[in-house]
């Protein structure tokens, strides 16, 4: 059963003693005293009796109620104290929790602009290697070409030899024991010899060609690179396409490697081939400015767009769908023409033509500068 | 001139080395040797030999490596190459070094090498 309100529970005692009172003190008077004289007399201490009694049970109950009261309220402040006090630690511990989530945001943040600077050096890095890579595919493509054609260059050079010594031999012979018709033996020797000199020149252009070492302080006669690449591209030049060279006649003298310097121009011209059609034109000018040996090698061919002109000399870079384009002819042609401290530049007009500049410091003129 | 200089040529290829015959005993005496093992023993019996001209790749023993064993024993003799290969690193160390005095490249060109042997004799 629920337990009574404490202002009800009172109420009730009061009413049930202050009733049973009324009810049975004038009857147990009457059983225990039997004189009436001394009932009369001990009335007036019967009421007396009953307001003590009362009294004291007011007294003793209110004390009870009012200490449980008091010490509820003292626990109550002490608990209050208590949270108080959990709430200011906890507050300092946020703080302080706080305080490390910043310093820990700004190591983040430095951490974060470390990681940013690796990545730029990785990017950077990453470039490096593509270039790198890029050159080793193409040495090695060099090295086994140099392999291969000085493979073949011996094979060919070998019955070359015969044939020489042949002719040698027979030309001697007419000489000392006459021909029945020198003029025609003197023809057929000539045809022999003129044969002979042109596959040994052609194969010892090609030996200059994949010619494998990366010094730089070969003397190297310009004009005769390039009459080089044209008769190493002969074939691949069409017989309608007009190439005109306007030489300068002074010698063209540049310090290098004469084998790379080969390359730079059969790219640039293999390009040029490329760009013409039928009928198409060709001009590979030579001049001497002061100090400096100047190409310029124009065709009046397809050109390049303006948008492709400053990527053309990126590695891998190529407009040609075909397998066989590595987009590295004019990296490479690019970056030897930097190792000879020279200069490489392209005008183009799309559908009319490409002017590749060359230039590279004059030989001549060095020597006159270090003396 | 009493006598024909004597003139070693070494090759492994018999069409060389006869047309060599042909063309140079005329002017010179011509000995001949297939290979560079048979070259020293062509030396040896032929002290008096002054030039040796060699092909450069033959079986056993190149040329620079017959020719480097022929100068430890005749060392007053001049030594030439004659190579099917444009010039190698290995061929330019012979010149640099005074090994070789001269290198030929095939086909040979016969006045070129007339000129260098009668120039230096």
């Amino acid at each position: 059963m629920e337990k009574m309100k404490f202002e009800h529970r009172i109420t009730l005692s009061y009413l049930i003693i202050g009733g049973a009172w009324i009810l049975f003190s004038d009857s147990i008077l009457y059983f225990l005293v039997p004189d009436h004289r001394l009932q009369n007399e001990l009335q007036t201490f019967k009421g007396w009796f009953y307001v003590i009694l009362t009294g004291l049970l007011f007294f003793l109950f209110l004390r009870k109620y009012l200490n449980k009261l008091r010490n509820t309220e003292k626990e109550l402040n002490a608990h209050k104290n208590n949270l108080q006090m959990m709430i200011e630690e906890k507050t300092r511990d946020l703080a302080a929790l706080n305080e490390e989530l910043l310093s820990t945001n700004d190591e983040l943040n430095q951490k974060n602009d470390l990681i940013n600077i690796q990545n730029k050096d990785l990017r950077n890095a990453l470039r490096h290697l593509k270039k790198a890579q890029s050159q080793l595919i193409q040495s090695e493509k060099m090295a086994s070409l140099g392999t291969l054609t000085s493979g073949i260059a011996h094979e060919i050079n070998n019955p070359l030899n015969f044939l020489m010594g042949a002719y040698n031999g027979l030309d001697n012979y007419f000489r000392k024991y006459g021909s029945k018709d020198i003029d025609g033996t003197t023809f057929l020797l000539n045809s022999m010899h003129e044969g002979i000199e042109r596959a040994s020149g052609i194969v010892n252009e090609l030996g200059q060609l994949s010619k494998d070492n990366n010094k730089l302080d070969e003397v190297c006669d310009i004009h005769s690179v390039i009459n080089n690449c044209i008769a190493v591209l002969f074939d691949q030049i069409s017989s309608s396409v007009n190439l005109k060279k306007e030489f300068s006649s002074d010698a063209a003298m540049v310090k290098g490697n004469v084998g790379k310097l080969h390359q730079v121009f059969l790219n640039v011209l293999l390009n040029a081939i490329q760009a013409v059609e039928e009928g198409g034109e060709i001009v590979i000018e030579t001049r001497i400015d002061y100090d400096e040996v100047v190409v310029e090698i124009s065709d009046n061919g397809c050109g390049i767009k303006r948008e492709f002109l400053s990527q053309i000399t990126n590695p891998f870079f190529t407009t040609r769908t075909t397998g066989d384009a590595t987009g590295l002819g004019l990296y490479i042609t690019y970056s030897i023409i930097r190792e000879h401290k020279g200069r490489l530049e392209f005008e183009s007009t799309p559908g009319q033509g490409t002017r590749v500049t060359i230039t590279m410091p004059n030989l001549d003129n060095s020597y006159g500068q270090e003396n | 001139m009493d006598r024909k200089t004597k003139f070693l040529y070494v090759d492994d290829e018999s069409i060389n080395t006869k047309l060599i015959e042909i063309n140079f005993s005329e002017r010179y005496e011509i000995l001949i040797a297939n290979s560079g093992n048979k070259g020293l023993e062509v030396l040896n019996a032929n002290p008096d030999t002054s030039v040796v001209l060699s092909d450069m790749k033959m079986p056993l023993m190149n040329g620079l490596e017959f020719i480097r064993q022929a100068k430890c024993r005749f060392p007053d003799k001049r030594y030439y190459i004659l190579s099917g290969f444009d010039i190698t690193d290995e061929i330019q160390d012979a010149l640099d070094t005074g090994l070789i005095e001269k290198y030929f490249r095939k086909p040979f060109n016969r006045r070129e090498i007339e000129s260098a042997i009668d120039n230096e004799s």
